[in-house]
């Protein structure tokens, strides 16, 4: 029937023109990945599973990988947490939170590569504004790019910064499109806030959570642009994550088919990861009754 | 095309897959001008059919002619049906004038004609004045016109009504359904269905009516006879609001048991039914509260609603319950005794196998 | 008790998210003393404000100019954001509306292919982009960078839109068809006009993703087509002093931060609900 035709229109067009951008980088990259692909000798040789054999024993992969974990996991939980307050205030409550929503949301229309720059310069040892801060307390300065701990608290600071506010959107939308009539009848129940949060709010909202903190996930896990201009995964490699050591190892010392196995390899876990963590969410958020 | 006069003609359509049959079988020959009321539960396939005739869903199997038209053949869009739904869809960014005016337009009419009987049929269903208006500003009553009004204005060969009053208050139904008596009957060239769950509209509304259960349509008839002489349980369920009360009983010796408790002479129109077991039903409307005669039975009132101006009463016996439709608001708290007493010459009965034995009559 | 969380929730909140703008805004009319000297922070009090940053970027000075960056970077987003939009939120129709299938693949797994595509860092797609682009000569070319950023773009046009659309009762395009649209007639003229609030946030993620790409713009072209994050991120390679960066991260955040109050508008009016269920 003719309502195939017009089935065909709709998804089709899209379709391919994501598969005729993809297929190639894709096809190429899994090619590539068994080829010798480097600074000294570029083409299509062939090498097997070289490539796939020397990632399994590269140490700052894994634990890159690992690195990436715990980090994406800190920064979006914070964001959640911190974007989830943030929409609570913003949806009902005092005046003028019209004013605070604007406020709230300009971090995200920020671009991250140059807001990096911003945060450097807000984290320069000597004449930053963080340790100029600090001074007025009399605190001493803080070595906030040779340290371990004091460089992760900065790629994470830019990451809340810049992030909370995709969070904080996404929920506060979700908020404002929540049915009227369960809070009426929590209010004629004399429930406390804290109680019609957790009964109420919390489960309704759970399929939008779920939602944003996938795909912040995915976004999250391929953090370059602050690490790039904040810390250059320094000091040593303490803050280097899989997307940067990619850059590292496939671009700037180009070798390309060592990369393109790492990326494959990111892919396969990234979606694995992502589909089991969808299930465990979505089982563990089912709204257990009112 | 506007105007001619074609039957609209089901063969064997069915409508299944792996999990579930939702239409099985259904053959029909529905004439213009005629109102054809399908009645039967939730999920008895009414939606389903229709949506089937308008080609919102594929049949697996049989055909669908429009006169000689094979419909099922014909694209959604050029059937030219027109559909009414229970909830009040209409274009929500138009205006109730623009909602109307769009089948036409649609239709190849011109911008002037179509605004002279778009504002004819708004004329009709009596909202001119709402004319300028957006959906959203009118009342659920006033939505459902418009839908309406944009069934009927392009005067279409079918069209199909899917319990339009369903989502209406009391009151705006009973008025709604006898200005659709008025409106349907003037578009005397269209087939017209109808889906009800309430037997009342059915009576009021229907020139035919089509009683469907599982997905079949298990009994048609004109109205009144179907009421009358429902040919089987499930028919005396579905044209019964509430649902006919039934009871295990026999028939020996010139007179009817019903489980040993209540027994009386076999009526007259009982009279050539031979002896043995048979399943007793009774009208909620056709039962008596009080009495103290051998048709008598004590119970105890296990709910008491009042739905309109009317009272139901489900009394539970010692062999089953029963159904009781009063007249007027009455108070009645749970447990508490009645009597209540079986008027034999209101009795159908029905075999074992739940066919009808035989009915009252009028 | 609650009252005092809240209250310095909202102040402490707002007083971070301040931070980086001000004192980007403050730095970026520093002369070099108020910099070079340790950190300082109230203009007038602690320094004479100057426009020198701002010269340096926009052309006067001769140090660099930004608005061919700028005019770039608007071409290429509102492109990429034009092309992911028409046929992301045709593709979001038709997923919400038909069931496809190929094989036991069903509509949530075509959707995942889609969002998927976002999963793959830019650093391992660089370079098999760099050699399609070549091939196909669009390197440094406004149209190959506008290609490669819907790839990343329309995956997350469809995940907002299919969520938006399935909150549409279906009998509205139902309706439009039994009254001689096509299936595609009724989405242009039912759907479409309904969906404003979807798409403009479809619209809004996709121009602040699409601006914000560094990676690509920076791999796959050069002098052309030098986008305004490029811009910046190759100034903060040379020796740019920091009231100069300062005025170049103010410029190139400057334009998007109007699309805030868009997106407010649209909340407080309620036209966002259910734009992102």
């Amino acid at each position: 029937m003719t309502s195939k035709f017009y089935k065909r229109l709709f998804l089709l067009p899209g379709l391919l023109l994501l598969i005729a951008i993809i297929i190639f980088p894709l096809l190429f990259t899994i090619r590539v990945s068994m080829a010798n692909w480097n600074v000294s000798q570029s083409g299509l040789d062939w090498a097997g599973g070289a490539n796939w054999a020397r990632m399994f024993h590269d140490a700052n992969f894994w634990s890159s990988l690992f690195r990436l974990l715990y980090f994406s996991f800190i920064t979006t939980t914070l964001q959640y947490i911190l974007g989830f307050a943030a929409a609570m205030y913003a949806w009902k409550g005092f005046a003028s939170r019209r004013f605070f929503r604007v406020l709230w949301l300009v971090p995200l229309m920020t671009t991250p590569s140059v807001m990096a720059i911003v945060w450097r310069s807000i984290f320069r040892e000597d004449i930053g504004a963080a340790n100029g801060f600090l001074r007025l307390f009399g605190v001493d300065p803080i070595a906030w790019s040779t340290q371990i701990f004091p460089a992760g608290v900065t790629i994470t600071i830019a990451e809340v910064w810049q992030w909370t506010p995709f969070m904080f959107l996404i929920l506060l939308a979700g908020l404002l499109s929540l049915p009227k009539e369960q809070f009426l009848s929590a209010d004629i129940d004399g429930a406390t806030p804290w109680r019609t949060f957790w009964s109420i709010t919390f489960p309704l909202m759970a399929p939008i959570s779920i939602g944003a903190i996938i795909i912040r996930l995915i976004e999250a896990s391929k953090i370059f642009d602050s690490i790039f201009n904040l810390t250059s995964a320094g000091p040593g490699n303490a803050t280097e994550t899989p997307a940067y050591y990619l850059y590292t190892r496939g671009l700037r010392e180009f070798q390309i088919s060592y990369g393109a196995t790492m990326g494959l390899m990111y892919l396969i876990l990234a979606i694995l990861t992502l589909t089991i963590l969808g299930q465990i969410l979505a089982r563990v958020s089912k709204p257990r009754g009112l | 095309m506007k105007g001619s006069t074609v039957n609209l003609n089901l063969h064997n359509v069915s409508v299944e897959d792996e999990r579930e049959v939702i239409l099985k079988d259904i053959t029909f020959d529905f004439k213009p001008g005629k109102i054809y009321v399908l009645i039967g539960r939730t999920g008895s396939g009414k939606t389903s059919l229709m949506r089937t005739i308008a080609g919102l869903i594929e049949p697996t199997d049989g055909e669908i002619y429009l006169g000689e038209e094979r419909l099922d053949e014909v694209p959604i869009w050029q059937r030219g049906i027109a559909m009414v739904y229970q909830q009040f869809i209409n274009y929500p960014q138009r205006t109730v004038l623009n909602n109307v005016e769009f089948p036409l337009l649609r239709s190849g009419i011109s911008k002037a004609d179509a605004k002279v009987q778009a504002l004819a049929m708004l004329e009709k269903v009596g909202l001119t004045e709402f004319k300028d208006r957006k959906p959203s500003q009118l009342s659920g009553g006033q939505q459902q016109r418009v839908a309406i009004a944009r069934a009927l204005v392009r005067n279409t060969r079918v069209i199909l009504l899917d319990e339009p009053l369903m989502n209406l208050d009391y009151k705006l139904r009973e008025q709604l359904r006898e200005e659709f008596r008025i409106l349907f009957k003037t578009t005397s060239n269209s087939v017209t269905i109808y889906a009800t769950t309430e037997p009342s509209e059915s009576l009021f509304l229907g020139d035919e009516l089509l009683v469907m259960r599982q997905g079949r349509i298990i009994q048609h008839g004109k109205p009144n006879y179907v009421f009358e002489n429902p040919s089987t349980i499930d028919v005396a369920q579905i044209v019964n609001d509430p649902p006919m009360s039934i009871l295990d009983g026999e028939i020996k010796g010139g007179r009817v048991n019903i489980d040993g408790s209540i027994n009386f002479e076999v009526p007259n129109h009982l009279k050539s039914q031979p002896d043995g077991k048979y399943k007793i039903g009774m009208r909620a409307s056709e039962v008596i509260l009080g009495g103290n005669m051998s048709n008598s039975e004590e119970g105890s009132v296990s709910l008491a609603e009042v739905s309109g101006s009317e009272t139901l009463l489900y009394v539970k016996l010692r062999i089953g319950e029963v159904v009781l439709q009063l007249e007027g608001i009455h108070d009645y708290h749970i447990g508490q005794r009645v009597v209540i007493s079986i008027a034999p010459e209101r009795i159908f009965l029905f075999n074992m196998d739940s066919t009808l034995c035989a009915a009252p009559g009028n | 008790m609650s009252r005092i969380f809240k209250y310095s929730f909202i102040f402490i909140w707002s007083a971070f998210v301040l931070t980086p703008l001000s004192w980007a805004l403050v730095t970026s009319f520093k002369p070099p003393a108020a910099v070079n000297n340790g950190a300082t922070f109230i203009p007038w009090l602690q320094f004479q404000p100057t426009l020198d940053g701002w010269k340096d970027i926009t052309g006067i000075s001769g140090y660099a100019n930004l608005f061919p960056p700028l005019i770039n970077s608007a071409t290429v987003t509102f492109f990429a954001t034009l092309v992911s939009l028409t046929f992301g939120c045709m593709a979001a129709y038709g997923l919400s509306r038909f069931s496809y299938g190929w094989k036991h693949y069903k509509n949530p797994d075509i959707i995942f292919f889609f969002i998927s595509q976002r999963i793959m860092p830019p650093a391992v797609l660089a370079v098999p982009f760099f050699i399609l682009l070549k091939t196909l000569h669009l390197l440094d070319t406004k149209l190959g960078l506008v290609l490669v950023l819907t790839s990343g773009l329309m995956p997350i046009v469809v995940w907002l839109l299919v969520d938006f659309f399935n909150q549409l009762p279906k009998e509205i395009d139902e309706m439009a068809m039994l009254e001689g649209c096509n299936p595609f007639e009724a989405f242009v003229r039912t759907i479409l006009p309904l969906s404003k609030p979807g798409l403009t946030v479809a619209g809004m993620f996709s121009i602040i993703f699409g601006w914000n790409d560094l990676f690509f713009a920076l791999v796959l072209t050069f002098t052309n087509v030098q986008t305004l994050p490029v811009a910046v991120v190759a100034l903060n390679g040379t020796v740019t002093p920091f009231w100069t960066l300062c005025a170049s991260a103010i410029f190139s955040i400057l334009p998007l931060i109007g699309l805030a109050f868009v997106v407010e508008r649209f909340l407080s009016k309620g036209g966002f609900a259910g734009a992102v269920r």
